[in-house]
């Protein structure tokens, strides 16, 4: 509730000039002279599904990233390097040796996901990188790069903060370590493990060149992901599915029946369906405590590493789906203990999913219209600003959708462009309506829409929309003459996708 | 009808032809009032360049008879309202416009040229003094206005203009001024481009004929006559900045002009009236037969039908109009009238408030024939500038309510998505039935015992106590009422507005002190002067 959302850096290399100042307390000499890094070239092409002309992919990218190496023969990057992958290559820093590799496991709330070579023998001789837990702020660590020449490039960084902040899919927050350093820009920047005594400390997230701050993931977070990823169902981070207030303000506090100066966060909304909502928590608690931490007025608890951090990092990278976590709140000024059992909510269990990776977008082409279910996936095919170039209309019910659809079960179907045809004609300057009902037909997904449009009224497909025009009518005979020539027209491979 | 201007961006760089001149104190920067120009070029005289004005010979053949005869210098001293801090009076300004002579000692004007204005100056050609000027009628939806001199022998050796009709496409007209601050009056001259509709940015919602022209029309030129044939063809009162177009010029074209002075006949001026439906052409052939349409190029569809306007309750979503007042509407929603074609809500312009339109209409495949008596629906006017009011407000615990609207929106530059899709969608999605009045918390004036409330900043107000608030009226009054809590819940799932009575109470007079306010509410639209109000209801 009422958080800001932060506008993520973007991954922003600039060549700095000058040189880095020659301390090494973060490096141990043993590093350099490590023959055998613990690191890996990850090069990385893939295409994206193209929103805007569903049937197909865009062109492909290719991206240069490093991998840390960790036992078992696994190697870890950023879920943002290998989403929407078609090959993923490692590449042997001292000796050039190439290998396939395969996405293990992925988490892309949590920008994180394993790989592992195809060949088995393929990081035989590399000492494994173990991870360091307790990186607090004041350390120092270091950022491990790779020159052309496979030798080492050590970059040294303060942690100056370490605290709850979005990541690039915004759901929640998740734990952060904030690092201030002075990069330098290298072919392999995308993925760049943070090293502390040898250990692994973090994966840098995002870099801003001008302030030098780099944003790493921590190493409780990726704990936790390698931690899961040991079972054999990947289940992701937890969440609980409530909003909060801090109490600060004494007229709230004392309404909500809080007396003296005890701490504690107002329950704003819970959702339905969700942890929260199980576990009988309601609007206007005051949770006070979770387990054993206590909660102050502004909602951070005392971590026993990082003193006071926001209390949502006791429900991410502290607890596990399925873990039974003690709520102790006050209603109505009496005090009461909840367990909740908390899950993970999958992307698909959202009306607008907050993100659609590695997987095609589903649609369903009519005679020249275009019909597709919002996600924020869509609305990101405007770029970096999307919220504020995309139609702000399809924003409105992303950001809002828990308010207007409280029931979840279902998605919003969009009318989203119009490739004129002959039966099309006259609805050329159509886009981003959403649809309600098709042949009368109350319309929750494109399977409803696809099932529909089967049952002509009179030999026309009546199409109602939310915003005006209200009503669009088609010829359903002609639509189905007119499919070959559209789809030759307009590339069309297929005329839909709905699996 | 009103189209939704969703671009407001276009309504930024398009701005009304009126020049702002030094203005005391520095007012806040106004985009609307001041188009991309040279920088300085606001300015009348170089200081310390006195120009010796010389006696200028004008040409023998005056294809437009001695206009500086009938033209007028208007000079405008205005305070704009301060939406932010809605207790002052606002910023003064001084603008420059032109005006004319017409029939029964009135002069024609823009809207804008004399909108907000305290005090107006007239002068004339030959004539060293200024005259002292009072707005009779202003009609801001088409950027209009009628202003008078008391002074006994002003009028005297006047000459009043007459009206023509639309001119010709590519015929030649003039347009009189006192373009960039000169004093003296300018001429100007380009053909006539175009004819059709055009959002008059003076309101920023309304949209009228206009006729585009490629005469130079600059800031100093709004309210001056475009001539031809030695009649008025057109009152010059918008353009583009010189940055996004160039040579495109609007004029207000004497339909326009003729339906607002039939309008004040009855000494009041009514306002346009308007349908208040929205629809959709209908050119597509599966479309027209599904809805029974057997001619291959009548009617439009009727897509929403507003509440709170004169065709709820007779037309429905899914009629198809087929004619008005006689005229067949053509598919792309246009009808011939007096041999040219124009978009068919062009008969509802020509109308008055309680005239009765007709139209011939398909519903569920069967003519019918309706009658609908127009008036102007009120919720339009949250969407457009307001002018000569003051801005209703209510101050309570620091904190300030305001009713959302165009000029709140703006004074705030407020990108929250909900208030904007609150204030875009007020009309389409009918969000005026259940706040005729959107509430915001606009701003928080810091007190102890307000320190905590900063979030909820730009949050609107849904109800008080378990009672939905309606209007800033309901709101001013739960507030005189309080009882000693007041639970005030947003839209949204954020957590309700809590305030102790009592501490409000003793900060009031702190508050009140501290930021230097005169009035905790206005919950009236009063004018801001005597003068225009006074006028209007001669």
């Amino acid at each position: 509730m009422l958080r800001h959302s932060l506008i993520a850096f973007g991954i922003m290399f600039v060549a700095v000039s000058g040189t880095l100042a020659k301390k090494e307390s973060a490096i141990p000499p043993s590093v350099a002279k490590q023959k055998q890094l613990a690191l890996v070239r990850v090069n990385v092409t893939g295409q994206s599904y193209d929103y805007f002309r569903p049937w197909q992919k865009k062109a492909p990218f290719s991206k240069r990233a490093l991998g840390a190496v960790l036992s078992k023969g696994r190697v870890l990057v950023t879920a943002d390097l290998v989403a929407n992958q078609n090959y993923v290559e490692l590449e042997r820093a001292e000796s050039g040796e190439k290998t396939a590799a395969n996405v293990q496991v992925i988490d892309y709330e949590a920008n994180l996901a394993l790989l592992e070579p195809t060949e088995k023998t393929f990081l035989d001789g590399i000492t494994p990188l173990e991870i360091s837990p307790d990186t607090v702020v004041g350390d120092r660590l270091a950022a491990w790069q790779l020159e052309p020449t496979g030798a080492l490039l050590a970059t040294e960084g303060l942690v100056t903060t370490v605290q709850m902040m979005p990541y690039p899919i915004d759901i929640g927050e998740f734990l952060t370590y904030r690092i201030s350093i002075p990069m330098q820009y290298r072919e392999n920047s995308y993925t760049v493990p943070l090293v502390k005594n040898n250990k692994l400390a973090g994966l840098l997230l995002r870099y801003d060149s001008r302030s030098q701050l780099l944003d790493a993931i921590p190493a409780p977070v990726i704990t936790h992901f390698l931690k899961e990823a040991e079972s054999q169902n990947y289940r992701g981070f937890p969440s609980a599915g409530f909003s909060f207030f801090p109490t600060r303000d004494p007229q709230l506090r004392e309404f909500a029946g809080e007396k003296g100066k005890g701490g504690g966060v107002y329950i704003t909304n819970v959702e339905a369906g969700t942890p929260a909502m199980k576990a009988g928590l309601q609007v206007g608690d005051v949770v006070t405590a979770i387990g054993n931490n206590e909660i102050d007025q502004n909602g951070n608890y005392v971590d026993r590493l990082f003193g006071k951090i926001e209390f949502t990092n006791l429900l991410t990278a502290h607890a596990y789906a399925g873990d039974v976590i003690p709520f102790h709140i006050q209603r109505n000024g009496k005090a009461m203990q909840l367990n909740m059992t908390l899950e993970h909510r999958d992307a698909k269990d959202y009306v607008s999913p907050p993100y659609y990776l590695d997987q095609p977008p589903r649609y369903y082409v009519l005679g020249g219209l275009i019909f597709q279910e919002l996600s924020r996936q869509y609305l990101k095919e405007w770029g970096l600003n999307w919220q504020r170039e995309a139609p702000q209309r399809l924003v409105y019910l992303d950001r809002f959708q828990s308010e207007f659809f409280p029931e979840r079960n279902r998605r919003v179907v969009i009318l989203s462009q119009v490739l004129p045809a002959n039966s099309t004609i006259g609805y050329d300057d159509l886009a981003y309506l959403t649809v309600t009902k098709v042949n009368g037909k109350e319309i929750k997904s494109l399977d409803d829409l696809a099932q529909a449009v089967k049952q002509p009224i009179e030999g026309f497909i009546k199409i109602e929309t939310e915003e005006d025009p209200k009503q669009i009518e088609l010829d359903a005979a002609q639509v189905a003459a007119e499919a070959p020539e559209l789809q030759e027209n307009y590339g069309i491979s297929s005329l839909q996708r709905l699996q | 009808m009103k189209r939704f201007v969703v671009a407001i961006s276009v309504a930024l760089l398009f701005t009304p032809i009126l020049e702002a001149q030094e203005s005391t104190p520095a007012p806040p920067p106004v985009e609307q009032q001041i188009p991309g120009q040279q920088p300085g070029a606001s300015r009348s005289t170089p200081p310390g360049q006195a120009i010796v004005p010389v006696p200028v010979p004008i040409a023998p053949p005056k294809p437009n008879g001695p206009v500086q005869k009938s033209l007028v210098r208007i000079t405008a001293t205005s305070v704009e309202p301060d939406y932010r801090a809605p207790w002052n009076a606002g910023a003064l300004q001084r603008g420059v416009g032109a005006g004319f002579v017409i029939s029964g000692n009135r002069i024609m004007t823009n809207a804008h040229v004399v909108a907000n204005s305290r005090y107006v100056t007239v002068e004339r050609d030959g004539d060293p003094n200024k005259y002292p000027a009072t707005v009779q009628f202003i009609a801001n939806d088409c950027d209009l206005a009628l202003i008078t001199v008391s002074a006994p022998d002003f009028f005297k050796d006047m000459i009043p203009l007459k009206f023509g009709g639309i001119p010709a496409l590519e015929s030649t007209v003039s347009a009189y001024g006192y373009p960039i601050g000169g004093e003296r009056m300018s001429v100007t001259t380009g053909i006539v481009s175009r004819v059709d509709f055009q959002l008059y940015t003076h309101s920023s919602v309304d949209q009228h004929l206009a006729i585009q022209i490629s005469a130079q029309i600059n800031p100093g030129n709004s309210g001056g006559p475009v001539m031809q044939d030695g009649k008025v063809a057109g009152v010059a009162f918008q353009g583009y900045s010189g940055d996004v177009a160039q040579g495109v010029a609007y004029m207000i074209p004497t339909p326009v002009i003729n339906r607002f002075l039939k309008d004040i006949g009855n000494g009041h001026y009514d306002e346009y009236p308007d349908l208040a439906i929205t629809y959709a052409k209908l050119q597509n052939p599966a479309q027209r037969k599904f809805l029974g349409l057997k001619d291959g190029d009548r009617g439009v569809l009727v897509s929403s039908v507003v509440a709170a306007g004169p065709s709820d309750g007779i037309l429905r979503p899914g009629d198809v109009l087929l004619a008005i007042d006689g005229h067949p509407i053509a598919s792309d929603a246009s009808v011939e009238l007096e041999g040219e074609r124009a978009q068919f809500e062009e008969v509802v312009e020509r109308k008055f408030k309680g005239d009765s339109v007709k139209f011939e209409i398909l519903r569920d495949k069967q003519p019918m024939s309706l009658t609908i008596k127009l008036y102007k629906p009120w919720p339009y006017s949250i969407q457009g500038h307001s002018y000569d009011v003051r801005p209703r407000y209510v101050l309570y615990g620091g904190l300030l309510f305001q009713p959302l609207n165009l000029d709140t929106l703006e004074a705030y530059r407020s990108t929250d998505l909900r208030l904007r899709h609150f204030f875009e969608y007020f009309i389409l999605e009918q969000i005026y039935l259940q706040h005729p009045d959107v509430i915001v918390l606009s701003n928080i004036l810091p007190d102890p015992i307000n320190t905590y409330l900063a979030p909820y900043r730009g949050a609107i107000v849904d109800e008080i106590n378990g009672k939905k608030i309606l209007t800033l009226d309901e709101l001013a009054k739960a507030f005189a009422e309080a009882p000693e809590r007041l639970v005030i819940r947003m839209i949204g799932d954020g957590p309700p507005l809590v305030l102790d009575r009592n501490k409000i109470e003793a900060a009031r007079e702190r508050i009140k002190t501290r930021y230097n306010v005169a009035k905790e509410q206005n919950l009236e639209e009063r004018p801001a002067s005597g003068a225009p109000k006074q006028a209007n209801k001669t």
